[in-house]
């Protein structure tokens, strides 16, 4: 039998989900913060002993396990990485601490600075320097090299950075730099700007370098650690990874740039949904997952998620590799309600999971979202919550919401807490817009796909604010980064630079380029064991109006099989010219015609179209409404009514649920708000279709 | 211009008074909406523009406006701009019968004697109406031209005399009627521009525009024009009471500063402005007369709106930051700006180089004045550059290009009370991108040496300031180089005790035998391969250096933003061991002997 497992670890829970021929089984153990990989090795057991057999006989027929790890945010996130330096240009050494300018606030003169990963100290210049062709006009120096090299030396550095002007043009002075530092440091870990980012501009290759040397070691040798301990249990096969870019890796590729396991969760459940959503027919989705902490958002068109270089900042620090690009708004089950100078907020700070929302009964005493929807009877204080593992308490909300909400704002406290669902609900819409600003996209052509233990909770309101007619709130949900690294598919993304109007580029050196990075997949698709039946390659190049700053991509070849760059002929700048033109009308709204478009660069996609059982589910036959359960008095937005109450194990595919209503899930509650309708369809999942203006 | 005009149109203006119903929270998410909806319109802007100083830069502000121009919400951008479109709106907006306004209506100005700042920044505006016909909100997006069609390419000039040196003037001209783009005009205004890119930059300001007027439509459809309006005069009204909260708290009282520029840019010396900051309970007046009123100066002349804005954008930095930016802000403080002075100058004056001294100069005098009285926020929200070293030249096709020269660099990024500066600029310009080496040389004939911190150029205090960095730029053909330097006298100022940043220089043909210092202002001729150096000016330092935790020196001087000399003589640290070989280690006894010697010596020079 041909079993897959995909394993993904949080903050709190390590979820698992396991995939046998087309049915799926999904488990949760507590995470193991000391050591992640003895979480992983729990829930393997449990899967094994749910599957009936011991677990060595479980992994020696797992097909593959794909793993997302939080291991490199944890270590910006703590900033105890390795002691980092860096070796850079002359002249350039502040670029990483300069950061082009940018601050977080411009308003707050109070915002403290970043943590240092590479302290002034550690970051040392070498005399070279190329020009924008890549020629020298300024040899390296050696024997200074190698004074800066030792000098880092003598500082104890673990890791090292090395990133130069123009490398990605031509390598030849990182690499020297490179050799002398294997042979003056023998054992620290190096990242190169030229092998981690390609492309320019400076201050995005090296920082991101720089991340990459800072979190390498922690990274690889977690990884190292699990490949051993899954060896030792009897897993015999490549451990695939899951990447912030969405697609899945093997740790030989992830050795030179660790980096790109960052922010991997979450891109991970973005890919989850991506693949659920396109099975329901659904290929454009808003997904939106609202847990204890945080509000993510991502957009999905056309069944992918697409991950984009550039202006990506991760705890401080820019990273300007491909991700999948989520937003995080801090408005989460946990956001604290308060009044300041009378102006109510929610969030973002947040009471976590401890002591958590007053209502966990673990001592908090600040009221939150939770507490809120408590309250107004969204939420139940009589039923099972978190998947069973505790019952919510009255005990303390209504005197926190009196204390820090109702009385300073002088209203009693149920409209107290109608008032905070509402200022939560305006903040999520707001940054759904600001998301889908970025990307240009109108939400109101999406469906919603809902998860986390509160996403179901607002759904259907957040969809309405932002006019989207259907919502699809999936079982699996609770796991669903783990199902996400399961049906991500192995992938490579990376880019090459080469700037040049589309009228003069050189034919033969974007064919050269696209070759190089064709070549680098191929041997590491190769080495972790694919076929070359079932790969595709989409050949991209990255283009602009001459000045503008944001290049888009488009692609120009997709290619099965084997590397194919027949569609490179002599009309390709024409035809890369017209498909820019009408990107940018699409995006922008106009196009400058008159205008030479430039090329900025080159890049290749290549993924394994490997076959995942589509979870689709469908509509179910019409089952008419099932029998509610205790009705109670409820606020849906309208006030408060006597509300019908269903329980979720009671319902079956087929049934419908007219508004209002309340469903109770083992994970979350799904809220029927006036003007909806909720199906089951035929695999138990949930389907909320806007029925008329509320 | 008139004095009159600029003064009608800053006027406090009533509440709308729509009557709909209105509670908090409503009025809240209206101001998320709008803020959004200005973000947006700036996203559109930034990434479909084609000058680098819109779109890398990010020198692009949106700001909504409602249907009597007053202030009602604006997005991220730099705080001094954003704080200037509704003058320019509110002067269209007394031609609203004349110049028939009505729905799918564009507009743009840039007349400083119209509200304007100044000739660069371009304000493009598009109101909203609603079914009766009134107007709702007015979207606007102001963004800084490459150039303006002025006598010098790239709109600043060192030697203008009067405005019409510096470009084509805008009152207010109408670019979309009823959505049809007025060709005619539109083509006017491109030919008057050097820039083959600012037809797309000004299309991309009208379609962002026009995307912002469309959400404000939908925005009324769903709460009601009524209901906005009514969130509008909460909103505003809401941030009047909070930044009054603020200055009830300040001890009653009148601040004073006085900062002084080095010069103008023919060599007129120590330009003045100052200003008294009068807290009488909940009001604050800040009074700006005693600035310099000298009519023969050149080019120093701010223009009113930006003399408000850039003192709003300081005031603001010194309160909550989560206080919402409106017209409530102005409701709240009376700016008094002395007539014929620098900062309101007399009809026709050339602006372009105002906008930079004395108009950072409001902000930081503003920052002296309250510094004693709010030290925790307290950081000046300035450049002090004079101006980027911009060069211009012509390509083989006679096409003329510029490197504007906002290049990654350091300069007065100040401490504040308990938080040393740091990054790159004051927190205000933190969204102003600054340019790289790579994009720079792949697109201009250009080549960097680079641009590290220099040494001890950062305020010395208890809080230091981030060193300044010192560019050095060489040029591969003939160019013609625009500079113009100041804060070499006079620096930023330190607060509350803490040293001077460093001084600003600017050197020319560095290297050669024809090596120059530039004293105020330049439009020179450069040979093909000369070297520009100039040294940014760093920030400042905040409280007695003396008080500086000696361990807090060492790490300085171990990452080289203070020497071991001037840890010696400025902050009075003394070590044992060596930079060189990293065993620096603080000498307690001899640090506090040597503190205590200099404030003996101290005490004796007051």
């Amino acid at each position: 039998m041909s079993r897959r497992v995909g394993v993904d670890i949080g903050g709190t829970f390590t979820d698992f989900a396991l995939q046998k021929n087309g049915e799926w089984v999904f488990e949760k153990v507590l995470s193991t913060k000391e050591d992640h990989s003895l979480a992983v090795l729990e829930g393997l057991e449990k899967l094994a002993a749910r599957e009936g057999v011991n677990l060595r006989s479980f992994l020696s027929e797992v097909e593959t396990i794909v793993h997302g790890t939080t291991v490199a945010d944890n270590t910006l996130i703590e900033m105890n990485g390795a002691r980092t330096g860096l070796l850079t240009t002359e002249g350039f050494r502040d670029e990483l601490e300069l950061r082009r300018g940018y601050k977080e606030d411009i308003w707050d003169v109070r915002l403290e600075p970043p943590p240092a990963i590479v302290p002034r100290r550690r970051r040392l210049t070498v005399p070279e320097r190329l020009r924008a062709d890549g020629s020298v006009a300024i040899p390296l120096d050696e024997k200074a090299a190698r004074a800066a090299i030792r000098r880092l030396g003598q500082q104890g550095v673990e890791s090292v950075a090395i990133s130069t002007l123009f490398s990605f043009v031509n390598p030849d002075h990182e690499v020297k730099l490179a050799g002398w530092v294997r042979e003056e440091l023998p054992d620290v870990d190096l990242s190169i700007s030229h092998r981690v980012m390609p492309k320019a501009p400076e201050f995005e290759r090296t920082s991101t370098t720089v991340v990459n040397a800072y979190v390498g070691p922690k990274v690889t040798g977690y990884l190292d650690r699990l490949t051993g301990r899954l060896r030792e249990a009897g897993y015999a096969r490549e451990l695939l990874v899951m990447q912030s870019s969405g697609g899945v890796m093997t740790r030989d590729y992830l050795r030179e740039m660790p980096v790109r396991v960052l922010a991997s969760g979450p891109a991970a459940g973005v890919i989850g949904g991506a693949h659920i959503g396109s099975a329901k027919g659904e290929p454009d989705l808003l997904c939106v997952d609202m847990g204890g902490t945080s509000y993510d958002v991502s957009v999905v068109r056309g069944g992918l998620a697409p991950a984009e270089p550039g202006w990506n900042w991760h705890h401080r620090n820019l990273v300007g590799l491909p991700m999948v690009s989520v937003e995080t708004l801090g408005a989460g089950g946990g956001s604290i309600c308060q009044v300041e100078s009378g102006v109510l907020r929610v969030g973002p700070e947040s009471a976590g999971a401890d002591p958590g929302p007053v209502c966990y009964g673990r001592g908090g005493d600040r009221p939150t979202v939770t507490d809120a929807n408590l309250v107004l009877g969204l939420l139940s204080d009589e039923s099972e919550f978190a998947g069973g593992r505790f019952a919510l308490t009255r005990k303390g909300v209504v005197e926190a919401f009196e204390r820090f909400v109702a009385g300073p704002l002088g209203c009693d406290v149920e409209a107290a807490a109608f008032d905070c669902w509402r200022v939560v609900n305006a903040n999520m819409s707001q940054a759904v817009r600001r998301l889908t600003a970025e990307k240009g996209t109108d939400p109101t052509e999406l469906a919603m796909l809902a998860y986390g233990g509160n996403g179901p909770v607002f759904a259907a309101i957040q969809a309405q604010e932002l006019g989207i007619g259907k919502v699809l709130i999936p079982k699996a949900s609770p796991t669903f980064s783990a199902l996400g690294a399961l049906v991500a598919k192995p992938s490579i993304d990376e880019e090459r630079s080469y700037l040049a109007p589309v009228g003069s580029i050189d034919l033969e050196r974007l064919r050269a380029l696209w070759s190089e990075l064709d070549a680098r997949a191929e041997t590491y698709l190769d080495a972790a064991g694919f076929g070359p039946e079932r790969r595709v390659r989409r050949y991209q190049a990255n283009l602009r109006y001459p000045g503008q700053n944001w290049a888009l991509a488009v692609e120009v070849g997709r290619v099965e099989g084997a590397p194919d760059l027949s569609f490179a002929k002599a009309s390709l700048g024409d035809e890369l010219a017209a498909a820019f033109h009408e990107r940018h009308r699409a995006e922008y709204g106009h196009s400058r015609l008159a205008e030479e478009p430039e090329l900025t660069g080159v890049r290749l996609l290549v993924s394994m179209e490997l076959e995942v059982p589509a979870f689709a589910g469908g509509a179910a036959p019409d089952r008419g409404e099932p029998a509610a359960f205790a009705p109670r008095r409820a606020n849906l937005g309208e006030g408060f009514v006597e509300t019908r109450v269903y329980r979720g194990s009671d319902l079956l595919p087929g049934h419908r649920i007219d508004a209002p209503a309340i469903i109770e899930e083992s994970f979350t509650n799904i809220v029927v708000y006036p003007g909806w309708c909720a199906h089951v369809d035929s695999v138990g999942d949930y389907v909320l279709l806007r029925v008329g203006k509320a | 211009m008139s004095y009159e005009l600029n003064r009608k149109l800053c006027e406090r203006l009533p509440p709308l008074q729509s009557g709909a119903p209105i509670d908090g929270i409503t009025a809240g998410i209206v101001r998320g909406a709008f803020e959004t909806i200005c973000y947006e319109v700036a996203t559109h802007l930034g990434r479909s523009a084609s000058s680098a100083i819109i779109n890398q830069s990010n020198e692009r502000n949106a700001s909504i406006m409602d249907g009597q121009g007053r202030l009602a919400g604006l997005s991220v951008g730099i705080p001094q701009l954003l704080f200037i479109s509704p003058m320019s709106v509110r002067y269209g907006l007394g031609f609203r019968e004349a110049d028939d306004w009505g729905p799918g209506d564009v507009f743009v100005g840039n007349d400083p004697a119209a509200g304007g700042g100044h000739l660069p920044d371009y304000n493009v505006y598009a109101p909203v109406f609603d079914d009766a016909g009134e107007i709702i909100a007015i979207q606007a997006l102001q963004a800084h031209q490459g150039d303006t069609g002025g006598k010098d390419p790239g709109g600043f000039s060192v030697d203008a005399l009067e405005l019409f040196a510096e470009g084509m003037i805008l009152p207010c001209l109408k670019l979309v009627h009823r959505g049809e783009l007025r060709r005619d005009i539109f083509e006017m205004i491109v030919r008057n521009n050097r820039f083959p890119s600012f037809r797309g930059d000004i299309m991309a300001m009208i379609s962002a525009t026009q995307r912002g007027a469309r959400s404000l439509g939908a925005l009324s459809e769903k709460y009601g024009a009524d209901t906005l309006r009514a969130a509008i005069d909460c909103n505003i009204a809401e941030t009047e009471r909070r930044f009054r909260e603020e200055v009830i708290r300040w001890p009653d009282g009148a601040y004073e500063a006085e900062v002084f520029i080095d010069h103008d840019t023919v060599g007129n010396e120590d330009i003045r402005v100052h200003v008294e900051c009068r807290v009488e309970g909940d009001q604050l007046t800040v009074d700006l007369n005693g600035s310099d009123t000298r009519p023969e100066l050149v080019c120093v002349w701010n223009t009113f709106s930006n003399t408000r804005g850039y003192a709003m954008a300081q005031l603001a930095s010194m309160v909550d930051p989560s206080i919402p930016k409106n017209e409530g802000l102005f409701d709240a403080v009376e700016i008094i700006v002395p007539e014929n002075s620098i900062l309101q100058p007399p009809p026709n004056k050339p602006v372009a180089l105002g906008a930079f001294h004395p108009a950072v100069e409001v902000g930081e005098a503003i920052c002296v004045a309250l510094s004693s009285i709010l030290p925790e926020r307290s950081s000046p929200q300035v450049y002090k550059l004079g101006m980027p070293n911009a060069v211009v030249g012509f390509d083989e096709q006679g096409q003329m290009w510029m490197d504007q020269g906002v290049d990654v660099r350091a300069s007065d990024a100040s401490a504040t009370q308990g938080i040393d500066g740091w990054g790159a600029l004051c927190s205000g310009l933190g969204n102003l991108i600054l340019a790289t080496a790579e994009e720079a040389e792949s697109r201009f004939p250009v080549f960097n040496l680079g641009r590290e911190m220099t040494t001890d150029t950062g305020g010395a205090g208890r809080w230091r300031g981030q060193p300044g960095t010192r560019n050095v730029k060489q040029v591969l053909e003939p160019v013609t180089a625009v500079a113009w330097m100041v804060s070499k006298k006079h620096p930023l100022r330190g607060l509350a005790g803490g040293d001077d940043a460093g001084p600003y220089e600017n050197r020319f043909l560095v290297g050669t035998p024809d090596e120059y210092e530039i004293e105020n202002a330049v439009a020179a001729q450069l040979p093909a391969n000369a070297v520009l150096a100039y040294q940014y000016g760093g920030g400042a330092g905040f409280g007695d250096p003396l008080l500086r935790d000696p361990e807090a020196v060492r790490e300085d001087v171990l990452d080289e933003y203070v020497s071991v000399k001037a840890a010696r003589e400025r902050y009075g640290v003394v070590f044992e061991g060596s930079l060189e070989v990293l065993d620096l280690a603080v000498d307690a006894a001899a640090t506090e002997a040597l503190r205590e010697e200099k404030r003996v010596a101290r005490g004796a020079a007051e």
